[in-house]
């Protein structure tokens, strides 16, 4: 939370070349230039996926960069995501950084044995001898009106593995820093990428990632947070503003990194604000909600003015496109479930 | 914008190119994707070859009667660089409309 924190990644002002001016781009820019800016830093890091070489994603987030760092650095793969994520781990074993992709997240679940029995656990189980530096891109969540399987809200199925980190950013500036990050990192991180995000222009400044360690306050308020990551941090930011129009001024929590939780910017800003609400498109029982409010009421608990209230997809399969707004949190949802935590009063 | 050209693709069984009967769609429209764009006659049948892309139609390539080989240039669209991915569709950008209205006495504690 803390905004003093430094970037290691952020070159110091004054420090070699003149810094680069903020630029204007989508998240697929964003995140394209940092991938670029990962295999440029670390002649180790390798990215492959179904699609991203020649093609360069279905998302693009990867073109150019097989024309740029060549087929032995940016390939294709069959078909088999257990063999994506298997070859991940070898490779890691051998010295390699990996950014493998995963096309959609609902094609995560082949890969599951090698991320939760290999990735996850081979630095402990090796006593450090073995480090997984692998960066799992996975175009995650809905909103975009795809089939089934092709849009999931994955994360408590990875927070509960130790020994991987997730995060998911929010915008462009966020998933470009996030991810530069999470490239040079020596653990294993699920790069969870909210796919309905990746065509929203914003500002990125290169220069200046401002503190990436933990949750961030996207938006300031002082009656109640508002506790959202990936794609429904900026839904939560609209229904921040119309509830200013009823003066109610909420702060938007973006948690960035779902693993390691950063319990302390929690309680710091529901401290502060008495109230809490937390937002996310995956089945409510269980759901990373669950533990926020577990979280929240174990820190915050005198000071609390109602329980913690969770607006959460349904227990269902998530649906495909047609019933994906019904399903994902809409904003009037968010906003009733803010008027349920106003309207609590202590029996 | 961008420019992405398509080939004729390989209508299978072996067949090597197709004879254009009629063009279903003329440069300067906006077509959907797996919209028909052109009637082609092969050998063994007449098909529709339905768009594998939305965008602007810039340039068709042959006229009715005109023999393409299969890889050869077949169409070419203009896209908008934020084009969608080969799943699913661009979010549209909407005003937030709401019907919830919050209500709550604040005491300031």
């Amino acid at each position: 939370m803390s905004e003093t924190l430094s970037n290691p990644l952020s070159p110091a002002a004054g420090d070699g070349p003149a810094a680069p001016a903020p630029l204007t781009l989508s998240m697929q820019g964003a995140l394209n230039r940092a991938l670029g800016e990962v295999l440029e830093d670390n002649p180790k890091a390798l990215i492959f996926g179904e699609d991203v070489g020649r093609l360069g994603g279905v998302f693009r987030i990867t073109d150019g960069l097989q024309a740029r760092f060549g087929a032995e650095r940016v390939f294709d793969t069959p078909l088999a995501e257990s063999g994506i994520l298997g070859m991940s781990v070898g490779l890691a074993m051998a010295g390699f950084h990996p950014i493998p992709e995963v096309q959609f997240d609902g094609f995560a679940y082949p890969a599951v044995n090698q991320i939760v029995s290999q990735i996850g656990r081979m630095n402990y189980r090796s006593r450090g001898a073995l480090p997984m530096p692998v960066t799992l891109r996975v175009p995650s969540f809905g909103g975009i009106r795809a089939p089934e399987l092709h849009g999931e809200s994955l994360e408590s199925l990875f927070v509960h593995v130790p020994g991987l980190k997730v995060v998911s950013p929010a915008d462009p500036h966020q998933a470009y820093h996030l991810l530069r990050l999470a490239g040079s990192m020596p653990d294993p991180v699920i790069f969870m990428e909210p796919k309905a995000r990746y065509w929203q222009k914003g500002p990125v400044d290169p220069a200046d990632a401002g503190a990436l360690e933990g949750a961030r306050i996207a938006r300031p308020g002082r009656h109640l947070t508002l506790i959202a990551w990936g794609a429904m941090v900026a839904r939560c930011l609209q229904v921040a503003e119309l509830a200013a129009e009823d003066g109610i001024e909420v702060e938007v929590l973006d948690l960035r990194w779902l693993s390691p939780i950063d319990a302390d910017g929690l309680a710091e800003s529901v401290s502060r604000t008495r109230r809490a609400v937390v937002v996310h498109e995956a089945p409510r029982s269980s759901g990373l909600g669950a533990e926020i409010a577990a979280l929240v009421t174990e820190r915050c608990f005198n000071t609390l003015k109602a329980p913690v209230e969770r607006v959460t997809g349904f227990d269902v399969p998530y649906p495909s496109g047609d019933l994906e707004d019904e399903y994902i949190p809409n904003i009037d949802r968010i906003l009733f479930g803010i008027q349920r935590v106003l309207e609590h009063r202590r029996g | 914008m961008a420019e992405l050209s398509f080939p004729l693709p390989d209508l299978g069984e072996g067949l090597i190119e197709a004879t254009i009967l009629e063009w279903l769609v003329a440069e300067g429209d906006q077509v959907e994707r797996n919209q028909p764009l052109v009637e082609v006659e092969t050998t063994k049948s007449t098909v529709e070859l339905p768009s594998p892309q939305a965008g602007t139609v810039v340039k068709v390539h042959g006229d009715a009667g005109s023999v393409i080989a299969v890889g050869d240039p077949l169409i070419v669209f203009e896209v908008p660089d934020d084009t969608a991915g080969i799943v699913g569709t661009v979010p549209a950008e909407k005003a937030p409309a709401r019907r919830v209205r919050l209500s709550a006495v604040l005491d300031d504690d």
